[in-house]
């Protein structure tokens, strides 16, 4: 404790811990941009980390719409679910007009179009919902968001000639890349890029003058009302993005990045559900908080599927291992949820919270602002025992 | 002389008591084998969203070839024998899942050969990577007639087989085609003309009605569709329509999986709709698993039921052995998905055996084309490959390393609590096990 407190003051006297923080995820940022050029990682870890980029983006857009701007919603996977449907379907079967008489053949369309009008249909489908729902407040968008993600589903997994059902639906590769290992190493640094570039577009969104009308109407949507910010366009506005984040993000990472087929069973409420844990356990009012949530928390979900435990002493099993091999399989699931348990109740903000607060000195400003009452009370306290 | 026999006896004793442990030690250790064992990466889902009790089964059949055939000596490679090991991943019946699993099976666990899968997403998913790694696999239970086709990879233009003339992946499951017409059939032969389909709103359940009705109304029968969803508990208005009619239909065919289905045909039983001596009920292959069965349908329910996989009554010596073996482990009849899953592993290890390899792809896949193998869903064999690669203009892709006899037929309990084993067999009459084709209940065959 006593090094952290010298550690602590030696970076409040030195360069100052937003600055440190920037140099913390200036050396993170280096640490992912070489871990694929690491030769001893296996593809296997480039996968498990593509896959981790995959779901900061889900996590992060969902904090940024239900942490900041307040509006819980459960339908992110069925928007991802649409851009990567649309993109898969338009690549295979192209695009008609009937009324403007324009047919589109799916050869001409690449798999960059495809994903683009995937992220575009992902927007205009939560531009509808959003005009006809969030006029409405609270309870109703989760209950409708929750109807139209199992509408959807059922849709992908009934309609089968088309979507191909619960064998899935394979979307055209967006890279053409034969050698394994290059392929790996190109879709890590374009999920990884995606993941960066999303969290910079958001970070403005949420940093800029609508950030603050969307924190506004998540304190009190009628006192933003009555000063002048026009609530249902905001609302509908951060809808379609966050939306549209994660059309985008389904699209390309279906389209072969991280994984070859998208099927309905990936757009079930039990998929939501870990978005939002992961949001939670990362801190669903901050954008890295929640984006590293998610990533932690895959890798962890993976690294633990298999816990070996070395045997001290010499011990061995009897199959004559020096290890004690437990298959967690769905009990790791169980862990989550208790670590999902201990962070509601005693951690709300997050898991990491306290680190993100720490490195951008808000705990100084409350200390300060604290200790500023906590010396006014003291003087009311004395001008009263005074006045006495 | 009593007393010479009783010395002798002791002698027996002594030598039996102190020879047993000594011969025991000798089967134990009789096979010598090298450092080195062959790894085979087992793809099955352990967890949700997938089918948690199919995958178990998988792996518990995986780990029990291995055994047996370590066992039996292992693999023996020029001389050498080594020792089998299944490494089997958790593919959670998602396609993203799968493939990272895959990926670390053959990366870090450095597999010589697969098999598997559950779900037909993970093996349409998975096999473009097999391929690309050159993994020889035999998957023993997706249904999807692309799996073995061409790899489905519908932007990749031709199948991996033209590129360089190998394709790795073998399938001894049927192909969802060639299950299709036998319930039909048989219900023709019986001459029904009046047909409801209870139907799961699935994409299994949604395109199987789709082509039953289809062969029914081709053959000039009237179909009537009801759609239900999975999970459904109360059918009673839907069976009271069915009730209402004026007329009794002929048959109602359930085209409704795992528990839900066992609650309908249950409270068609209380109804007395169906199996009646008007209306014969059909079911399907999860009836097989009698303990489940007669546990949710208690009150008699004589349905017929489509079972894909051997039937007991040609179960080979190894079939029932390896039958005991699973009632020990589960208390429960073996489904087919697992004797397939433990042949795969034979069927592996017999070609690493006659390629004289465990690493070299190209005569492992070699292998697994001439195989002649017996085991316990009967003979395997593969009609087309490499080694034949003219596919008849009228024989379908899916042939492509397709084992061309998987055993599809329909049985029909006559007894309340019966086991699944002494069910009898009613179609296709090659197969018939009591010399009639329906056994209309309440009667004995």
């Amino acid at each position: 404790m006593a090094f952290f407190k010298r550690f602590e003051s030696t970076i409040d006297n030195g360069i100052g811990r937003r600055r440190f923080g920037y140099i913390v995820l200036g050396l993170i940022i280096l640490f992912f941009l070489w871990f694929p050029n690491d030769s001893s990682q296996s593809n296997y870890a480039k996968t498990v980390f593509i896959s981790g980029f995959f779901y900061a983006i889900m996590a992060s857009s969902w904090a940024l719409l239900a942490g900041i701007a307040g509006q819980f919603s459960f339908g992110h996977m069925a928007f991802m679910g649409i851009g990567a449907y649309v993109a898969g379907l338009i690549a295979r079967d192209g695009i008609i007009f009937a009324m403007l008489g324009i047919a589109i053949s799916p050869e001409s369309i690449s798999a960059i179009g495809a994903i683009i009008i995937g992220t575009l249909i992902a927007g205009l489908v939560g531009l509808v919902i959003g005009w006809l729902l969030l006029r409405l407040r609270s309870a109703y968008l989760a209950l409708f968001t929750i109807a139209f993600s199992e509408l959807f589903r059922i849709m992908m997994l009934t309609e089968y000639d088309y979507t191909g059902g619960s064998n899935g639906l394979s979307l055209r590769p967006l890279l053409q890349i034969a050698d394994v290992d290059a392929a790996r190493q190109v879709e890590y640094y374009l999920m990884f890029g995606l993941l960066i570039v999303c969290l910079l577009v958001m970070h403005w969104v949420a940093n800029s003058p609508i950030g603050l009308f969307l924190r506004a109407m998540r304190e009190d949507e009628d006192a933003a009302s009555a000063l002048g910010v026009n609530v249902v366009r905001y609302k509908i506005l951060i809808f379609v993005f966050t939306s549209m984040i994660v059309g985008l993000a389904g699209a390309v990472f279906y389209s072969d990045v991280g994984s070859e087929r998208i099927i309905p069973e990936q757009l079930e409420v039990l998929q939501m559900s870990l978005i939002i844990a992961y949001a939670v356990i990362g801190g669903m009012e901050s954008l890295v908080g929640a984006a590293a949530g998610a990533f932690i928390s895959r890798y962890l979900l993976e690294a633990t599927r298999e816990v070996v435990i070395a045997l001290p002493f010499g011990l061995t099993m009897s199959d004559g291992s020096g290890a004690f091999v437990w298959e967690t399989g769905a009990w790791r699931y169980a862990l989550f949820g208790v670590i999902m348990v201990f962070t509601l109740r005693y951690m709300r903000n997050g898991l990491l919270h306290p680190i993100i607060t720490w490195f951008s000195g808000r705990d100084l400003v409350m200390q300060e602002t604290v200790s500023k009452r906590k010396s006014d009370d003291d003087y009311d306290d004395l001008l009263e025992a005074g006045d006495e | 002389m009593k007393r010479n026999a009783l010395f002798i006896s002791l002698i027996v004793l002594l030598a039996m008591t102190t020879l047993l442990p000594a011969s025991l030690v000798y089967a134990d250790g009789h096979c010598e084998f090298a450092d080195e064992t062959i790894t085979i990466g087992g793809l099955a889902p352990l967890s949700a969203p997938g089918a948690v009790a199919g995958g178990v089964a998988m792996d518990w059949a995986f780990n029990q070839a291995a055994d047996d055939i370590n066992a039996d000596c292992g693999v023996e490679i020029d001389g050498v024998n080594y020792q089998i090991d299944v490494v089997t991943g958790d593919s959670e019946g998602s396609p993203e899942r799968g493939q990272a699993v895959t990926e670390r099976l053959i990366q870090e666990d450095e597999v010589d050969a697969m098999v598997g899968v559950y779900h037909s997403a993970v093996g349409l998913a998975t096999m473009g990577m097999l391929e690309a790694n050159q993994i020889p696999t035999v998957f023993s239970e997706p249904w999807n007639d692309n799996v073995s086709a061409n790899g489905i990879r519908e932007f990749d233009g031709a199948p991996p087989r033209f590129e360089d003339g190998i394709d790795h992946i073998f399938r001894i499951s049927p192909a969802s085609s060639m299950v299709g017409s036998v319930v039909v059939d048989w219900l023709l032969s019986l001459g029904v003309d009046d047909v409801v389909l209870i139907v799961e709103n699935t994409d299994y359940g949604q395109p199987a009605a789709a082509d039953e009705a289809a062969r029914f109304e081709a053959a000039g029968a009237t179909v009537s569709k009801i759609d239900v969803e999975l999970g459904t508990e109360d059918f009673v208005p839907i069976l009271s329509r069915i009730q209402a009619r004026a007329e009794a239909p002929d048959v109602i065919r359930i085209l409704v999986t795992g528990e839900t289905s066992f609650n309908l045909t249950q409270q068609m039983s209380e109804l007395g709709i169906a199996p009646t001596e008007d209306t014969i009920c059909v079911t399907n292959q999860f009836a097989f698993q009698s303990d489940q069965y007669w546990a949710t349908v208690p009150d008699g329910n004589y349905c017929a039921f489509n079972r894909v996989g051997i039937i007991p009554s040609l179960f080979s010596d190894a079939a029932v052995e390896l039958n005991a073996k699973y009632e020990e482990a589960w208390g429960d009849i073996i489904p087919s998905f697992a004797m397939a899953s433990y042949d795969a592993v034979y069927i592996l290890a017999d070609a690493m055996e006659r390629a004289g390899s465990s690493s070299d792809a190209a005569a492992i896949v070699g292998a697994i084309e001439a195989t002649d193998l017996e085991l316990s869903q009967g003979r395997y064999y593969f009609d087309y490959g490499a080694h034949n690669p003219d596919l008849p203009e009228d024989t379908p892709a899916f042939m492509w390393h397709q084992w061309p006899d998987p055993i599809v037929t329909v049985m029909q309990y006559y007894e309340q609590g019966q086991s699944g084993l002494e069910a009898a067999v009613v179609y296709p009459e090659v197969y018939q096990t009591h010399g009639t084709s329906y056994i209309v209940p309440g009667t004995s065959p």
